[in-house]
């Protein structure tokens, strides 16, 4: 889609938007002419907002969620249940959580799944730092949110094997999700129902 | 089961077709290179997701329309289909886009060693709507008879793996979806393999792997012992009664991999029954069978840490055929060969109507031609009652006129067929 007949600036955005997940050549050359048509102050909205992405957010220091602070506000939360533990694989994973209100402890983020086939192990994730906090904090109850996937039920049972050692009760999500699929695509309903009826592991 | 109408969109030699189809025999006959062939592959397509003559599906798009230079290329395969359960329509869309690298990710059969600056991905629809491949399979079921059958039986153990696979996918969605699990966790569990051979990875993943290896497997096990011991049954009386008048006994012995050992047979490492005659009296202890399973794998685990590869399990299992206590790939002559898997398939074609209630469609490429009077008359007689069956031939010559008389005849010439049904031939 990019050819010498457009000035460079031009062919570069193209370039640049045909890289994210799910935009074609078509699809970037698109965004590309609507922003070259719209006013000034749209695309510079625009750019300030990619480079506040990545100057203005970081990790959590406990749970690893993205966060504006340091720590974010559900760690700062008082009111939520300090003894009661989420473990989610992304970001996203925890807004869908967030979103179905059927939780109201903490949460830790790993940032991915065991699979040896694209090169990721437990060293990869923040699993250490979730055994630290485990071993440093009062949970009573650890709930293994993975995704229903190969790779999220792996790490699930990884996980089930090295929390065994502490004090504290296992659980993982009930049934009823599609197997197979994405906690962040799962409507709500179905997600709080999944965390009403989770099992011991 | 039939198909009351095919079309094809860019698939093989078929630019596009729109076939009715009847019930009953069909005759596809033309000269050489004229697509018969290409028809039935079609059929057997839509029924397993597999073609029974390549393993890259980027080949069964038409030629012409995948030029070099076409950006998008998309070749359609669309069954209509009446059923015990009512009408149906399967489809199978084949997907050439250009210049979107990895984005149907460990999907992409063929891309991997093709020219990588195009991705090939695979859409199945039943009822129009898009479904997991593993769902269109069951939905339509074929048996296919192909001169080189015989190779089955004679060739290496993965064809013979497939075998079963095909067979069985096509009637137990469960086993599809179990041994598609079972796939990918081989396949994570030889990659932290290879991994910890070359000294990087985790151990304590491991029995992670390992531990669901075993569970899904032992399903695996399970299943394909009870399948093979309802197709042995089978197949013997078949063969027994109608292809050797009494004469010969064949036998067919499952060969799980339940434990290590060189050379592709299993023995018994300790005092344990050897595991060829254990799965038969074991086949519905699936809770048994992961135990020994897992023991097995247990005991393996230094060969396979060396190896970087898993030796033990269903991916490494093997049957075979015995005539008279004899293996009848390495003994058997051709002529009994011949009979053995003609028994085989023959049997395929009973064991489905029993499970399923209702005739498997019918496929045949060529093979009328290579049997003797005694084989083929067998071979005809289950043609003449199913639902539906398509044969091909380049000369409709050897078939007796009372044949012809109650099948269609169709001409394929050059990616077109048409009907004759005056078989002025
Ligand atoms: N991807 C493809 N695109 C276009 N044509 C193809 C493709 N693959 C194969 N062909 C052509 O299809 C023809 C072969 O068709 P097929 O194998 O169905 O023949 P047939 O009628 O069965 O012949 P025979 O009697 O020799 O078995 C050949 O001419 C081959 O070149
Ligand atoms: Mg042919
Ligand atoms: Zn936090």
């Amino acid at each position: 889609m990019t050819t010498n007949a457009l000035p460079q600036p031009v062919n570069r955005l193209i370039t640049e938007f045909a890289r994210l997940p799910g935009i074609g050549p078509k699809s970037a050359a698109r965004l590309t002419f609507y922003l070259l048509r719209g006013g000034d102050e749209q695309a510079l909205d625009l750019a300030q907002a990619l480079q506040d992405l990545k100057e203005r957010t970081q990790f959590c220091s406990v749970c690893f969620n993205i966060t504006e602070e340091d720590p974010c506000q559900i760690c700062a939360d008082d009111g939520r249940n300090p003894n009661l533990l989420c473990v989610v694989e992304e970001p996203l994973d925890l807004l869908a959580i967030e979103r179905s209100r059927a939780f109201n402890g903490r949460y830790h983020v790993l940032h991915g799944a065991i699979s040896p086939v694209e090169g990721i192990g437990p060293e990869d994730l923040k699993i250490t730092e979730l055994i630290e906090r485990v071993k440093n904090g009062h949970f009573t109850e650890i709930i293994l949110a993975t995704n229903p996937t190969l790779e999220g039920e792996s790490t699930a049972l990884y996980l089930t094997r090295r929390l065994k050692e502490f004090d504290v009760k296992l659980t993982g999500l009930a049934r009823g999700l599609s197997v197979g699929g994405d906690l962040e695509y799962t409507d709500e309903i179905t997600l709080g129902r999944a965390l009403e009826g989770r099992r011991e592991m | 089961m039939y198909i009351t109408h095919l079309s094809l969109t860019n698939f093989r030699n078929y630019g596009r077709l729109e076939l009715p189809l009847p019930q009953g025999v069909t005759l596809l006959h033309g000269n050489n290179a004229q697509g018969k062939t290409n028809l039935l592959e079609a059929i057997y397509y839509l029924a397993t997701s597999r073609s029974p003559h390549t393993n890259s599906d980027i080949q069964l798009l038409n030629w012409d329309a995948a030029q070099a230079d076409e950006p998008l290329v998309v070749g359609r395969l669309v069954a209509q289909l009446a059923a015990q359960t009512g009408e149906h329509q399967v489809e199978m869309r084949l997907i050439r886009e250009k210049g979107r690298n990895g984005r149907s990710g460990r999907n992409n059969r063929s891309g991997r060693n093709g020219r990588s600056e195009y991705s090939f991905r695979r859409q199945a629809l039943v009822d129009q709507r898009k479904v997991r491949l593993m769902d269109l399979l069951g939905n339509m079921r074929v048996v296919l008879f192909l001169p080189e059958d015989v190779q089955l039986i004679t060739g290496p153990p993965n064809g013979r793996r497939r075998y079963m696979d095909v067979t069985l996918c096509q009637i137990d969605p469960i086993y599809c979806r179990t041994l598609s699990n079972y796939n990918k966790v081989l396949e994570q569990r030889n990659a932290l393999l290879r991994q910890l051979a070359e000294g990087i990875g985790s151990m304590d993943v491991l029995p992670v792997f390992t531990e669901k290896l075993a569970a899904l497997g032992s399903r695996i096990f399970a299943r394909r012992a009870t399948f093979l011991q309802n197709l042995a049954r089978e197949a013997q009386r078949i063969h027994y009664e109608a292809l050797t008048q009494g004469q010969e006994t064949i036998r067919l012995a499952y060969l799980p991999r339940l434990e290590g050992n060189g050379n592709g047979r299993s023995t018994t490492t300790s005092n344990m029954e050897p595991s060829e005659n254990w799965i038969q009296t074991h086949q519905a202890d699936e809770k048994g069978i992961a135990k020994r399973f897992a023991q097995s794998l247990a005991e393996t685990q230094p060969t396979d840490l060396r190896r970087g590869a898993t030796s033990v399990g269903p991916h490494r299992d093997d049957w075979l055929m015995t005539i008279n206590g004899r293996d009848l790939g390495s003994y058997g002559s051709r002529g009994q060969q011949r009979s053995a898997i003609l028994a085989l398939k023959l049997a395929e074609i009973n064991w489905m109507e029993t499970i399923t209630g209702e005739k498997p469609i019918l496929l045949l490429d060529e093979v009328v031609a290579e049997l003797d009077e005694n084989r083929r008359a067998l071979l005809l007689a289950y043609v003449q009652k199913s639902t539906q069956a398509f044969l091909t031939a380049t000369d409709p010559g050897m078939f007796t006129a009372e044949f012809l008389e109650k099948a269609t005849s169709m001409l394929v010439e050059n990616g077109r067929v048409y009907p004759d049904h005056q078989h002025k031939l």
